[in-house]
């Protein structure tokens, strides 16, 4: 433990990748220099404070400002109407679900203020703009808005068949999907030896990241410029929705930065209506506005998680063999689709009920419901953790229907190291996996054989003990754009990387994924580092800041090293590529007589080598370089991946 | 209202507004950004400082309530280049992640360490509850209170 665990601050030479080593952003971190965005500030500086419904669903009659508008410090205030007449767009949601007949899923307008109805409690209809915090709050305080309260839709099960919540969107229905084979699955149920059936409610959570969302636009009369400081897991998304869709300034004319950001857990991936009203409201008066987050909006504004309810039905063999999974489930989509809220009950849900066994006959069904309750999207492996319960629960509750061990009903069915690549019954191929080593594995940590003695130990303790299991897989790695533009995704899902070599032999490394927790500042230097067979401490890697970095899909869904890690070992090969060239030219040899290892380019069958940092030095000094030989040293490249990665 | 406060062991004289909070002194007046707000009802302890040496919340305590206290946050936790033995075993158990509820918990570490002469894990723990991590798990925050409770007693 603490003794066995001190570490150097930088791999060493042959450590390379894998060796442990100190974060690099800790240093910051604990010494309390870090910078989020709260931390910042600006001159001129205003505060917003939203206007939020206190109604689950109400139609909005008259707005007063007037006195709000009067009083100390307020500098303006805004509501839904203003931002329509503004044309400031809808929020969009950026994956479009096929229904089961063909046709496209129904998507209610977001706009980001509400205009007409607001439609979940907390949603925002208007701010309120001052020059303190304090005052900000005590006008918004003093706005008077009247409402007329209607019947909220609360309960996902009974959406259907209540009152209607958006305009042309009847049975509150966005989407009726379905993936897998219904009549091979119906004819396997009616063979089967055994039907296990159960309903199970996964319900909604908070994803509470510890800092709360925050952000500061401001707009630079001079330049036409808007910078957008805000809380995000992929700034160069945000810019584009803001300007593509929202269209609040053109993308070349908007820098979103996305500083240091204390958790996301999801919650931070989309577009929400806070920071889109503040980089407006930057532009209309400006000067600079800025928001964070209490912990009450958090609960209330921050995109929600799960909230499904599933019927779920596994057959089974005379011998225990899974022969079919049916699954029904309605997903709380709340009152709008947020960014990816499509996207998480289906594509990510369906997708991953084979689990880590070999039922051969699979079919879900899911329907999105809007309801007056906050949007729900991706939080915490989305969809796949649903999943993985549903598969669980209902294997687990057969091993019980049938006396059977739990375990053993599990090795039974798995898909075994021989199957792979395996292509389950709902549109996945698993790549590799040997899932009964992990289940024996968990097994022994725990001493499952010593479990019965444990159990009734603690009976006549007067304490009741019990033991569950459950084997998660996950598609990782989001996502190979092919598949996922195929299936509806807005924006392919690869991954940029830039590696620029400085005259001098250091590094700076520019990524498109976003680090708030998972230490890329580290992992991504040691990569470079590592391949380039120079020290850590000379590599730097920026990420965060559409202003610095070419574009990125940001991070989420497990996708960082696999996906931005890969695009970083692309544009180093790149960069060794060319490297090679200069270095022949130096050394008066054809390249193809090169071998670069440990950071040099090494003559084949000789002495002569010259190190990485001459190359780069000679780069950008150019000496009689042939006419094909660009000067410079520095390569980028989009790594889009053919498939997921499964960890299990 | 005047307020009179020792920071980091500088003295500060201080015209704030009777609701202006602890935590908005540091952070707003002082600049002092290190100290976080994580949820401002006392449930996070992101905010936690030491008042004259004891952790304490700093979103929810009035300004003028530190009238006259000595008052130390994050910034002032290392001695120059040196770190903390608290700092230090966090950045070696690897014990925090975003970094976020990281000075927050150090503070109430510094503190809690100081009020045990021996500690085991659940004490730890038990000790911890006011204050939230949301991405560690906190078992590796309990790796290095531990080893920094061994390298402060020996």
């Amino acid at each position: 433990m603490a003794e066995a665990t001190a570490r150097a601050d930088t791999a060493a030479l042959d450590g390379g990748i894998g060796a442990p080593v100190r974060r690099r952003e800790d240093q910051r971190f604990i010494s309390g220099t870090g910078t989020y965005t709260d931390d910042l500030n600006q001159p001129g500086q205003l505060y917003a404070c939203f206007l939020r419904s206190p109604y689950a669903r109400a139609r909005i009659g008259a707005i007063d400002l007037s006195e709000a508008l009067a009083m100390p410090g307020v500098i303006a205030a805004f509501t839904g109407q203003d931002t329509a007449a503004d044309g400031l767009g809808d929020l969009p949601c950026g994956w479009l679900v096929k229904q089961k007949d063909g046709s496209d899923m129904v998507s209610a307008p977001h706009p980001p203020l509400a205009v007409t109805q607001t439609n979940y409690v907390g949603e925002p209809y208007g701010l309120v703009i001052a020059e303190t915090a304090e005052q900000a709050q005590l006008a918004a305080e003093a706005v008077l808005a009247d409402f007329d309260e209607l019947d909220a839709v609360v309960d996902p099960a009974a959406a259907t068949g209540s009152d209607q919540i958006h305009e042309g969107v009847p049975g509150n229905l966005a989407y009726d999907w379905e993936l897998g084979d219904a009549a091979a699955t119906d004819a396997a149920m009616a063979q089967a030896a055994h039907v296990t059936r159960m309903t199970l409610h996964n319900n909604r959570l908070i994803p509470n990241a510890l800092e709360p969302r925050a952000a500061i636009g401001s707009f630079d009369p001079g330049t036409g410029d808007y910078t957008l400081y805000t809380t995000s897991q992929n700034p160069h998304l945000e810019r584009l929705v803001l300007s593509a869709f929202v269209q609040v300034a053109p993308e070349h004319k908007l820098r979103v930065v996305a500083p240091d950001v204390g958790g996301g857990f999801g919650s931070k991936i989309f577009i929400y209506a806070e920071e889109t009203a503040v980089i407006w409201a930057a532009g209309k008066l400006k000067r600079p506005v800025k928001w964070t987050a209490s912990r009450s909006e958090s609960f209330l504004a921050d995109a929600h998680g799960r909230d499904h309810v599933t019927t779920a039905e596994l057959a089974l063999d005379d011998r225990g063999r899974f022969t079919a999974l049916r699954v029904r489930t309605t997903a709380n989509l709340g009152a709008y689709l947020s960014t990816f809220g499509s996207s998480v009950p289906t594509y990510l849900y369906g997708t991953l009920l084979a689990g880590q066994y070999r039922t051969p006959n699979i079919h879900v069904a899911v329907e999105g419901v809007y309801t007056n309750t906050s949007p729900v999207d991706a939080y915490r492996g989305a969809g796949r953790p649903e999943a993985t319960y549903v598969v669980e629960r209902i294997v687990d509750q057969a091993a019980r229907e049938l006396g059977e061990d739990p375990a053993a009903l599990r090795r039974l069915n798995m898909i075994r190291p021989q199957d792979f690549p395996y292509d389950t019954p709902v549109a996945l191929t698993y790549d590799i996996g040997d899932y009964e080593a992990s289940l024996n594995r968990a097994l022994d940590a725990i001493d499952y054989p010593g479990f019965a003695g444990r159990q009734s130990e603690a009976r006549e303790r007067g304490c009741r003990r019990g033991i569950g299991l459950a084997c998660y897989i996950e598609a990782c790695g989001l996502a190979p754009s092919k598949l996922a533009t195929a299936l509806g995704a807005g924006v392919g899902l690869y991954e940029s990387g830039e590696v620029r070599v400085n005259p001098t032999g250091s590094v700076t490394v520019f990524t498109g994924s976003h680090s708030h927790g998972q230490g890329h500042e580290t992992t991504f230097a040691q990569v470079v580092a590592a391949q380039l067979g120079i020290p850590m401490d000379v590599v730097e890697v920026v990420h965060g800041d559409t202003g610095r970095v070419e574009f990125g899909l940001g991070t989420y869904g497990s996708r960082s090293l696999a996906v931005g890690g890969s695009a970083l070992v692309k544009a180093t090969d790149k960069v060794i590529a060319k490297a090679q060239l200069i270095a022949a030219h130096l050394l008066e040899v054809d390249a193809e007589q090169l071998d670069f290892a440990d950071g040099e380019f090494r003559v084949r069958d000789s002495n002569q080598a010259i190190s990485f940092g001459d190359v780069a030095f000679a780069a950008y000094v150019p000496s009689n370089y042939p006419d094909d030989l660009e000067p410079g040293l520095s390569e980028k490249a989009f790594y889009d991946p053919e498939n997921f990665t499964y960890p299990a | 209202m005047k307020v009179s406060v020792a920071v980091n062991g500088r003295c500060e004289e201080l015209d704030v507004a009777p609701a202006t909070l602890l935590v908005t002194l540091l952070r707003e007046t002082l600049g002092l950004t290190g100290t976080h707000v994580g949820c401002d009802t006392s449930q996070c302890g992101a905010c936690t400082v030491h008042l004259n040496g004891r952790a304490v919340k700093s979103c929810t305590m009035l300004a003028v309530q530190a009238d006259g206290a000595d008052i130390q946050t994050i910034e002032g936790l290392s001695d120059g280049a040196t770190l903390h033995p608290v700092q230090e075993a966090f950045r070696n158990c690897h014990a925090l992640q975003c970094g976020f509820c990281t000075p927050g918990m150090i503070m109430r570490v510094v503190d809690l360490i100081g009020q045990h002469d021996t500690l085991d894990r659940q004490t730890v723990r038990a000790e911890l509850e006011g204050n939230l991590c949301r991405c560690t798990g906190y078992h590796n925050i309990v790796d290095a209170v531990l080893e920094a409770h061994a390298a402060v007693h020996g």
